[in-house]
């Protein structure tokens, strides 16, 4: 059995507390548990946890802070836990490192399955990056350019290509709009959110059977979309 | 104080010639009085003549006053003597019965014009007074349609410059009533840098609210026009005091109103909000109880539907969020050009639970401009717009969402269902906070998700309204298309 993983959660709720340390012990982690940002900081650095659940809304300083004083020294990933009114905070959150985000109140599922795919993103980031990409049918050759679906290629545009090869490289977290803007199109491009509306319109055409139920490439409303690979 | 006056030569001679006038005149009475006895002598007696002879004498003081009077009694007198007493032809007095006559004569003379006098002054009063009553109509006319402090100001200035002549006037208001103090001057230019002839306080019974000064073209004022003016003032100040009434009564009903709505929140809170914890509480409760060895179905049912409550509570919440930052108008749209299928399809993936029992038809042209709207927002307005569709409309009906272009500078959205229509007077109002057709306790919800949509949508500078349509009822919304002044992008498609 492989060693269990390290979790820190950096929240101040003591029910919630009380409620993920439960949950977290039942999946076989090992928790760590800080109540506030300053405390979080100096747990992180003492234990060197696997993977991060950081609340943004803590009494001593603010979520995003935390986040970027971490990414200063260390790429273990960091979850994002917030209420659904501050988009702006949890754009904030992401584009300064955080992996991924949950929305209280958040089911289990929801939670493990974040908790996963920060695992293997922390495993692969130490190894060497995926050059195959499968999503169901679908099939992203990095190194030859080919995207093809249930067997058959797909013709991409370039800038359709360059997208999706940027989501499927950072498959299964979140990204940005204005991050996604920022390396697919340019540093100009960061709030021309209509490009991406439109570009990923025509690319769900192309890649999903059902564009309107999109299971490859979903969005995260007022967030960003994210890429989702067979696990 | 009256200054002191040097009189008036010519003034003093205009009135001696009047008096020679009057005289002049009173001499006429009295010459056809004595031309007709005198025709009459032989048949009158002396003391008939004599009663005959006060005629003249009342006609003159009636007519020109006392002194014409009495130079007309002397006159009647005299000719009484010299005609009509023996011997004739002179003015030899020989009784104490003709000194008599005369002092009768100069009576009646002065009686009668004391009388005439009284009547006069009399009728000048009345006339004085209906003219003040007819001012101090219309001035209170004219401030029960003043609707302002300035519109008072302005009434009283123009009513008080008219009736006391005056060459400047100010007249000087507040600070009251949560109105800034102002001055208003008749004319338009800075009073003069000299002490007003008057100062009529406004005052109400608790303090001072102002004043107006006056500067009079020929002062001092008659104690007639002083009267009126304080009268005028009166009025105003009644005028500004009701006003202040009135305001403090609108902000008692605006504050009474926000009770009221706040208690009908309250209420409405806390029944939805118990509902679904009412269920939760009773799950758990059975769950944790160790009397039952629940069936694994049994335990599946009721964690699902604490899930579901959970969900609900969420969403009951977010609604009232979303409501507390329209009220206090946090709603800040960051708007972005979105495609309006793509907000739709994210919704209908999230609502498939509710909408499963509809059919849902979804017409939007491919060539649909792509919309300036703040993606969460509009979210939160069609999960509102079909939430509500299908908690009314019958399950198994159909719900049509249509886009189109109303203008080049305007999205028409509509949702139609096939739920009950509303009675046309109530089409704006279901829109109102806590607004329901039915009664609460027949359809659950906040009575908030209608202006919810219609604060985000607003917010947008679009507009929301719900029509009647054969076999239900449309909400339809619009949504401009201009962003920072531009209107759509076009994107170009990218050749392979």
């Amino acid at each position: 059995m492989k060693p269990m993983a390290h979790i820190l959660v950096i929240e101040d709720e003591p029910q919630m507390q009380r409620a993920l340390r439960t949950i977290l012990s039942a999946h076989n982690y090992r928790v760590s548990i800080a109540s506030s940002g300053e405390e979080g900081l100096a747990l992180a650095a003492a234990e060197k946890p696997d993977t991060i659940i950081l609340d943004l809304g803590l009494p001593d300083m603010d979520g995003v802070e935390v986040c970027i004083q971490l990414r200063q020294w260390t790429q273990i990933p960091i979850i994002i836990l917030s209420v659904r009114s501050d988009e702006g905070d949890k754009i904030k959150a992401l584009d300064q490192g955080a992996d991924d985000y949950l929305v209280k109140p958040f089911g289990t599922g929801e939670l493990l399955a974040r908790l996963r795919v920060a695992q293997r993103h922390l495993a692969k980031s130490q190894g060497e990056p995926d050059t195959v990409i499968v999503s169901g049918d679908l099939t992203i050759d990095l190194t030859r350019y080919i995207v093809t679906r249930a067997g058959n290629e797909v013709k991409l545009t370039a800038t359709e290509y360059r997208l999706l090869a940027y989501l499927a490289s950072h498959a299964n977290r979140v990204l940005t709009h204005p991050h996604i803007l920022e390396n697919v199109w340019g540093p100009e491009y960061r709030d021309d959110v209509e490009y991406l509306r439109v570009f990923m319109s025509q690319l769900r055409k192309k890649l999903e059977a059902h564009p309107k139920k999109p299971v490859h490439i979903l969005s995260e409303p007022g967030i960003g979309y994210r890429f989702i690979t067979d696990a | 104080m009256r200054p002191f006056t040097i009189p008036d030569v010519s003034r003093q001679f205009r009135f001696l010639k009047h008096q020679l006038f009057v005289f002049g005149l009173a001499m006429v009475p009295v010459s056809l009085m004595t031309a007709a006895l005198f025709l009459l002598r032989d048949s009158l007696n002396t003391s008939t003549v004599a009663l005959l002879f006060l005629i003249p004498v009342m006609i003159s003081t009636s007519l020109w006053g006392l002194f014409s009077g009495v130079f007309s009694a002397f006159a009647a007198f005299l000719a009484y003597n010299y005609f009509f007493l023996q011997p004739y032809y002179t003015f030899n007095v020989h009784d104490s019965q003709d000194i008599i006559t005369l002092l009768i004569f100069l009576a009646v003379a002065v009686f009668n014009s004391q009388l005439v006098g009284r009547v006069r002054s009399g009728l000048a009063a009345a006339v004085a007074r209906e003219r003040e009553t007819t001012l101090l109509y219309e001035l209170s006319l004219d401030l029960a349609g003043a609707g302002s402090p300035a519109e008072i100001a302005a009434v009283l200035a123009r009513k008080t410059a008219d009736t006391a002549q005056a060459t400047n006037l100010e007249v000087s208001i507040g600070p009251i009533y949560g109105d800034p103090s102002f001055q208003l001057s008749i004319p338009e230019n800075t009073p003069p840098d000299v002490t007003p002839h008057v100062v009529i306080p406004l005052e109400t019974v608790r303090a001072s609210v102002g004043q107006i000064r006056v500067w009079l073209q020929v002062p001092p004022l008659t104690p007639g026009q002083e009267r009126l003016l304080r009268a005028f003032a009166a009025q105003g100040t009644l005028a500004l005091e009701r006003m202040a009434l009135a305001h403090t009564e609108t902000r008692a009903q605006v504050l009474e109103e926000s009770d009221r709505l706040k208690s009908a929140l309250l209420s409405s809170v806390t029944h939805e909000l118990r509902t679904p914890l009412a269920t939760i509480k009773a799950s758990t409760t059975s769950l944790i109880s160790d009397e039952i060895p629940w069936e694994t179905p049994a335990r599946h049912d009721l964690l699902s539907v604490i899930d579901e409550e959970t969900d609900y509570l969420n969403y009951l919440v977010g609604n009232l969020l979303d409501m507390s930052r329209i009220e206090a108008g946090a709603l800040k749209p960051k708007r972005h050009w979105n495609i309006l299928s793509e907000i739709i399809d994210g919704v209908l993936v999230r609502l498939h639970r509710i909408l499963s029992g509809f059919t849902v038809d979804i017409h939007i042209p491919d060539d649909l401009p792509v919309v300036p709207v703040d993606y969460s927002q509009m979210e939160q307005v069609f999960i509102n717009l079909l939430t509500n569709s299908a908690k009314y409309a019958p399950q198994g009906s159909t719900i049509r969402l249509e886009a189109n272009l109303q203008d080049e500078n305007t999205a028409l959205v509509s949702v139609k269902n096939e739920g009950p229509q509303v009675n046309p007077d109530n089409l704006d109002r279901i829109f109102d906070k806590f607004y329901r057709i039915t009664e609460p306790e027949k359809v659950s919800g906040t009575g908030l998700g209608l202006s919810i949509c219609k604060g985000i949508v607003e917010a947008h500078g679009g507009r929301i309204w719900a029509e009647n349509v054969p076999g239900g009822l449309a909400f339809r919304f619009t949504i401009p298309l201009r962003l920072d002044g531009n209107s759509p992008p076009q994107i170009e498609a990218e050749d392979l």
